[in-house]
Order: structure tokens, then sequence, then C-alpha cells
């Protein structure tokens, strides 16, 4: 009780007050920053969601409840663009998560002389700029001239795909240009895989495990956390897809509407058609549905990822 | 009427959306300043003139928006700035004040400065359709002509019809014009030993057999063929010709907007149906992109967007400007960068499409917000831009063809003393410039091709979308997707009403 009576705020020595101000100045900016570019704008576009300000109306603003949530029920671009959000998801997500992993084993490999050079290899696309990655991209998988396709013809394939206008393979071509992202993936599993405790490898070892056994006895069961922890950033980056179908064709979601993600589509509701009400709404829905499957996964935690900090 | 709430909650809009666009907004001081523009007719250079002292509560300050159409070069801004410096020396009672915004971001620029009840006064320069995209925003200028006794029969009628098309009064007054011609390579017909497309409307054409046929599209695309060449020298009409190693294209449509992808030069036409409701598909629109799609996925006389995608065909944006194509439909502005097409290129004249030519026709011109606080001095300098001592070094700036019939015959003159950094000239000698002067008279003023349609921005996404299809995707009945096209115009129409 006494304890808790010398920390009242009236006690504190001038020092600590003093210290409290400087802390309150030097975090200020982030502060201010939070609540004019996150917190208000969210607040914004919530309220947004229940009238009907659209920055070409004529109609004076007004409260419309919830028509604007009925309107994305009805909505059936909508609907389109979140089942090409999840398609892509389906395909882009798997390469995500686990061809950085198996990298970052390959990278760690023992056998692998030079590995400090591969791991700056993997890494520099990374820092790439992303649009003018996305242009890169765009060039290489040109179907006239692109080094892909000219490979492709080299090799013998006689009809290679327009990887980026055909929809039978353009999410195939979008997953070529995200494999250029790995390289933030493998730095997160490589520095996973220098936290396993090589004590487990040899008490693995004297038990007779092989590499396979060792790799789903100890590497995988150690990696659960980094594993989860790219999951959830992976669903999170994909359900906010946005920046290559903007840039690869100006955000018309072409070839056939197979890349009006759901993101670009709120893009365009807000920027395109000046229509804040309904872009709001369809910003809150997406915002709704990664909390849920986020929450989801969160639940889903305790029975696949191992923390050893919790036994 | 915009409510109190309404600006509110739009100026909210800008920090949620983080716009960061915020104009002077000042509020205008109470001095009731008579217009004291030059009575300027439109055949006289004027000359900028105001009161000599400040009035009392100081000059009214009058907000001059740019760049909803061209204008963000950073040599434009510097002619800008000038026009200003001028203008605000010689008019003691106003102080113009520039309120930029790129291109990229204007149009949400300006829609929160409507929005949020603080308008610019002026805009410009801007196109018809940067102007469409705002339809009910803009002042009539009928009554300031009238009262500055400006003489609208200087102009061509076209270009004045152009700004009463909307049936609002006079939206503009006319200002630069950028009349299509066809542009082509002299070397290109030669080398296929073509004879070069005419220089007179209503001239015909000597096909390689000798025989005399109308300058059509039927006729471009044979000649097209001709001019479309392989690796192996083979032209696009002989066998053996490789489509899949195309070194030189035969012709180029517009291809900035779907509307002028052959449609505007085939009819002078619109989406939206006369009853201002209805999405149509005009059926010479449709023929026009028929033409263009089988001439790139069919006869391969015109480059898809693959290949004008790569950097050898691309141009900067205009494919002609590689040098490897013949012949291409475009604006006069293109004038400023074909030059990149190599040093021997020509105009000629436009074809006709059943009997009849049809010239696509771009116009800038500045106009005044129908909410402006200061009409009056807002219309000053606009007065000294468009009919005074601005007029001139504003047209240099935007290379824009004077919409002045008086001014048009120097304009091709002073052109072609126009030198490079290098002092060598940067036209060709000898260019056709009367085809541009002829084309007026074909310009598709009423409708234009980027008149109003309900719901524009959306609308035009929705062109964005087809003409990226058209012009990307191989195998497609184009009957079937303008049948989808015209229902996903005609749900877009709905909306906005």
């Amino acid at each position: 009780m006494t304890a808790i009576a010398v920390r009242r705020p009236q006690r504190r020595s001038a020092l600590v007050r003093r210290e409290a101000r400087w802390g309150v100045l030097f975090i200020a900016p982030w502060i201010i920053g939070f609540l004019a570019f996150t917190l208000i704008p969210m607040v914004a576009t919530l309220a947004f969601t229940f009238t009907n300000i659209n920055l070409e109306q004529k109609d004076p603003l007004s409260f419309v409840g919830l028509r604007n949530y009925q309107a994305l029920l009805n909505d059936g671009q909508a609907w389109d663009s979140l089942g090409v959000t999840l398609r892509f998801a389906l395909i882009a997500l798997p390469v995500g998560v686990i061809l950085p992993f198996l990298v970052a084993l390959l990278l760690s490999s023992r056998q692998l002389k030079g590995a400090g050079v591969f791991r700056v290899l993997f890494f520099l696309p990374y820092v790439v700029p992303f649009v003018a990655g996305v242009l890169i991209w765009q060039t290489m998988l040109n179907p006239t001239d692109g080094w892909v396709d000219v490979f492709l013809r080299a090799i013998g394939v006689a009809d290679p795909p327009d990887w980026l206008r055909d929809t039978s393979w353009v999410y195939a071509g979008l997953v070529m240009m995200g494999l250029w992202g790995i390289g933030g993936g493998v730095i997160v599993y490589l520095a996973g895989l220098k936290g396993i405790p090589s004590e487990l490898y040899d008490a693995a070892r004297i038990d007779g495990a092989g590499y396979v056994a060792q790799l789903r006895h100890v590497t995988i069961p150690m990696l659960t956390p980094v594993i989860f922890y790219t999951l959830v950033l992976g669903i999170v980056e994909v359900l906010q897809y946005f920046l290559v179908p903007l840039v690869l064709n100006q955000g018309t979601g072409e070839p056939g509407g197979s890349t009006l993600f759901l993101n670009l589509y709120i893009y365009k509701s807000f920027f395109g058609y000046h229509d804040l009400a309904y872009g709001s709404t369809i910003a809150w829905f997406l915002f709704g549905l990664t909390l849920l499957i986020t929450l989801v996964l969160f639940g889903t935690a305790r029975r696949w990822v191992y923390y050893a900090s919790d036994r | 009427m915009r409510t109190p709430l309404m600006r509110f909650a739009a100026l909210v809009a800008v920090t949620a959306l983080a716009f960061g666009a915020c104009g002077g907004g000042t509020t205008s001081p109470s001095a009731s300043t008579e217009s004291t523009a030059p009575s300027a007719t439109t055949a006289a250079v004027a000359t900028p003139s105001g009161p000599a002292t400040v009035p009392p509560g100081g000059p009214v300050q009058v907000r001059w928006f740019c760049c909803l159409g061209g204008g963000d070069d950073e040599s434009q801004q510097k002619t800008f700035a000038d026009l200003i410096k001028t203008f605000n020396a010689s008019h003691l009672n106003i102080k113009v004040v520039f309120d930029h915004t790129s291109y990229e971001g204007a149009r949400q620029a300006f829609s929160v400065k409507l929005a949020s009840g603080n308008p610019p006064d002026i805009v410009g320069p801007l196109g018809v359709g940067g102007a469409s995209a705002f339809e009910g925003q803009w002042l009539d200028l009928q009554p300031y002509v009238d009262r500055n006794k400006i003489d609208l029969s200087a102009y061509d009628q076209g270009a004045v019809d152009l700004y009463k098309a909307g049936g609002q009064g006079l939206l503009g007054i006319p200002f630069a014009i950028y009349p299509s011609e066809l542009y082509f390579q002299p070397d290109m017909f030669d080398e296929a030993k073509l004879e070069y497309p005419p220089v007179k409307y209503g001239d015909q054409y000597k096909m390689p057999d000798g025989s005399m046929v109308d300058w059509n599209y039927d006729t471009v695309r044979q000649v097209a063929l001709m001019l479309t060449l392989d690796k192996s020298g083979k032209n696009a009409t002989e066998a053996g010709f490789d489509p899949t190693k195309i070194v030189q294209y035969g012709f180029e449509p517009q291809r900035d907007d779907l509307r002028t992808m052959g449609a505007a030069f085939f009819a002078s036409a619109r989406l939206l149906a006369d009853d201002g409701k209805t999405a149509q598909i005009p059926d010479a629109w449709a023929a026009a992109w028929k033409w263009v799609y089988d001439g790139m996925w069919k006869d391969h006389f015109i480059m898809t967007d693959q290949v004008y995608r790569t950097p050898a065909f691309n141009g900067g944006g205009y494919a002609f400007n590689s040098g490897k194509v013949a012949m291409q439909e475009n604006f006069l502005w293109d004038v400023c960068c074909v030059t990149e097409a190599g040093g021997n290129w020509n105009l000629a004249a436009l074809p006709s499409y059943n009997g009849k030519v049809t010239a696509a026709m771009n116009a800038d011109t500045f106009r005044i917000t129908k909410n402006s606080k200061h009409p009056d001095e807002a219309f000053e300098f606009l007065n000294f831009l468009v009919t005074g001592a601005g007029k001139t070094p504003m047209l240099n700036a935007i290379s824009g063809f004077p919409a002045l019939k008086s001014d048009q015959g120097g304009y091709f003159a002073q052109l072609e003393q126009q030198k490079d950094d290098k002092g060598k000239l940067i036209y060709p000698s000898a260019i056709n410039w009367d085809v541009v002067t002829q084309a007026i008279q074909f310009a598709d003023i009423n409708p234009n091709s980027e008149a109003f349609m309900p719901n524009y921005n959306k609308s035009l996404d929705v062109l964005v979308k087809y003409l990226t299809r058209f012009t990307g995707t191989k195998g497609l009945n184009i009957d079937t997707e303008l049948g989808k096209m015209k229902t996903e115009l005609q749900a877009v129409f709905d909306k906005a009403s």
C-alpha cells in the first residue's frame, strides 16, 4: 500500500516529472501523426459509411443509415473483387510463406559456399522501389520480347503465355513478380533458424534422426512462431494487394476483371469516382474481414504454434 | 447549395484522405471593384490596365487553378508565373494567386475544393474532357463577352459552338485548338514505292497499280498493309510475312482514349443518347473499333498493346515517335514531340468514312467557376490570358494553335523558325501545315468526342477498361464486347440519376 502511495503523481520527484514531460514531448510527433493520419481518418471514414458524402454529388450531405452497407451487399463488382482477392490469395500465400522458408533453409546450409553473397543477392530486390520493380517485371514478362518468353521459346515452348493479359496465367505472372519480394521473408526465417538451439539437433541425431526427421521434428516446430508471423502478415498483405495491378493496367482490372482486387476497387471508389461514403464502406468491410481472419488464425495458433516460453 | 455541414465534412475528407491540397481560401475584401477589363476585341492585343492604386482593404484575390489539362511542365509554369507577375503589376486591385496541383491529382484536388465551398476562380488550361468531368460547375461567360464587346465572329464558328454545346450558355472563349491530322513518314512511302497520302481534303489516292481511289479507311488499310514490314523485309500483303517479327508498322491510331481510338475519326458522335440518359454505341464508332481491332489482331498493321509497351516501339507513349510507324492519326499537340520520329515526317489529310471526313479535335481554354466569389475580377484575368497581352505567351507555352482566325496564319511561320538548344531548326522544311487549317471544318464539334457523360469519371473508367481489353486481348468478338460495354455504361449512367 505504501509503495502505491509513493507512486501517486503528486508525490513524483521533479526529475521524474521533467522526464515525463520530455518523454511526452519526444513522442508528440508520433502521437500527432497517429491522430492526424490514422485515428481521425479511421473515425472519419467510419462516419462516412453512414452518409452520402461524394465529392461529385449535387445533393446536400445527409445521414443514410445502413444504405451503403446494403449497397455493398448488392454490389456484384464488390463480390467479384473479393473473389479475385481470395483466388489470388490461394496461390500467392502458400508461395509467399513456403518459398522464403525453403530459400532460408538452403542459405543456412553448411554445405553452401558463399552464403553471405547469396543472402545479399536474395535481399537486394527487396530494396528496389516497388513500382520500379513492377515496371521491370512488366518488361520481362512481355510476350513479344520479354526475357521470360524469349527463354521459353529458346527451350522449345512454341507459344509461351501472355503472362499479364491471359486470365489463365495472370495470377502466375503476379506471383512471379511477388517472388522479388521474398528477401524480407528469407531474412526473418534465417533469424528464426539461427535461434534454434543446436542441442536439439544434437539430441535428434543421437536419437537417429536424419535430415528430414530433424526438419519435421525440430526445425519446423521451432519455427512455427516465425511461420505464424509470416502467415499473418502475408494474409494482411494479400488482402491489401493493390499496387501491382494499379501500375500494370492503370487499375482497369484487365484481363477480364481478373486483377480488380478489392483494395483496388476501394481506391477507385475513393479517388476515381470520389465516392467517399461507398469507398469507406468497402474499406471497413475489408478491415472487418481482415480482422476476422486474423482472429481465427490467432485462435488456431495455440494448437500449432510452439512458444518455448509457454512451456 | 452546399450546407455548412457538407463543407465541414468535405474538409474532414481532406484530412482523412490526406490530400494536402488546400488553397488560399482567403476571404475577399468587400471592395466592390468594377471590372476594369480593357474593352478588348479579339482582333487587337489588349494592354493590361487597371487602377493605379490599391483599393481599401487590399486587392481582391483571384485563385487560378491548374492543371486539370496541360500546364505541368516546368517551362510552362515559368511562363504562368511571369504572366501573373505582369498582370498583378498592372492591376493593383487584383492579386492573382497560382494554385497548382499536378495533372495526376488535379481532379481530386479540384473536387475537394468544390465540395468544400472553396472553389478557385479561374481554371485552365482546360480541355473539353476536363471540363466535362465537372459539368455544371462553370460560369456562363456570355454576359461578360457582351459587356467587353469581344467579337466572337473572329473565331471559327465551330470553335465557338464547342463551348455552347452543353446548352448552359457560353462556357469558354475559344483559345487554343488542336485539330487532328494524318502524320506520315515520306521515307517509308518512298521505300515501299507508294504515293504519299493526299494533302488536300477531297483528293483521291493513287494506288501502286495506277488506279485512283478515295482516300478512306479501306484505302488506308491497304496502304498500311504494304507499309508493315517484318524482319525479312516482307510486307503484310506478301506470302511468308511473319507477324511475330514486325519491325515497322503501317498505322497507329490515337490510343489515349477509346473515344479517339478510331471512333471520333470515323464520325462525330457520343456514347450518351439525346435523351441524356441512355447509353448507345454509335454504328460508326463500332465500325471504327472493329477496324482498329482487326488492324491489330488480324491484319497486323497496327501494333498490339503488348508491342506498344516495348521500349523499341513505345516512342515515349506515342508509337509514331519511335520512328517505326508509317502513319498515325493524332492531334496537333503531338507536333511537340513528333520530332523524335526522325527528321522527315509530314502531315496529310485524314481519310473519310462513308464519304465523310471527321477530324477529332481537342481544345484548351480557361473557365471561371460558377461559384467563384470574384467572377468580375476572374474574367478580367481570363480576358488578359485569352485575348489580351497574355495570349501569345500562353499559346506558345502550351503549344496551342490559335482559335482566333487572324492569328492562325502566323502560327506556323513562327513554328518553322523554332530551333533547339543547338540552334538547329526543330521542324522539317515543307511541312504541309495547310492540312491543319483545312481540318477545322471537319472537326467533331457537336458532339465532341470528350462531351459530357453522366458519372463522367466512372464512365471513363469503363472506357479505359475496354481500351485495355481491345488492345491487349486477341480473339474477341467485338460486337459481344460492345454489348457488354453498353450495359456497363448504362449501369454507370443510371447511378448518376
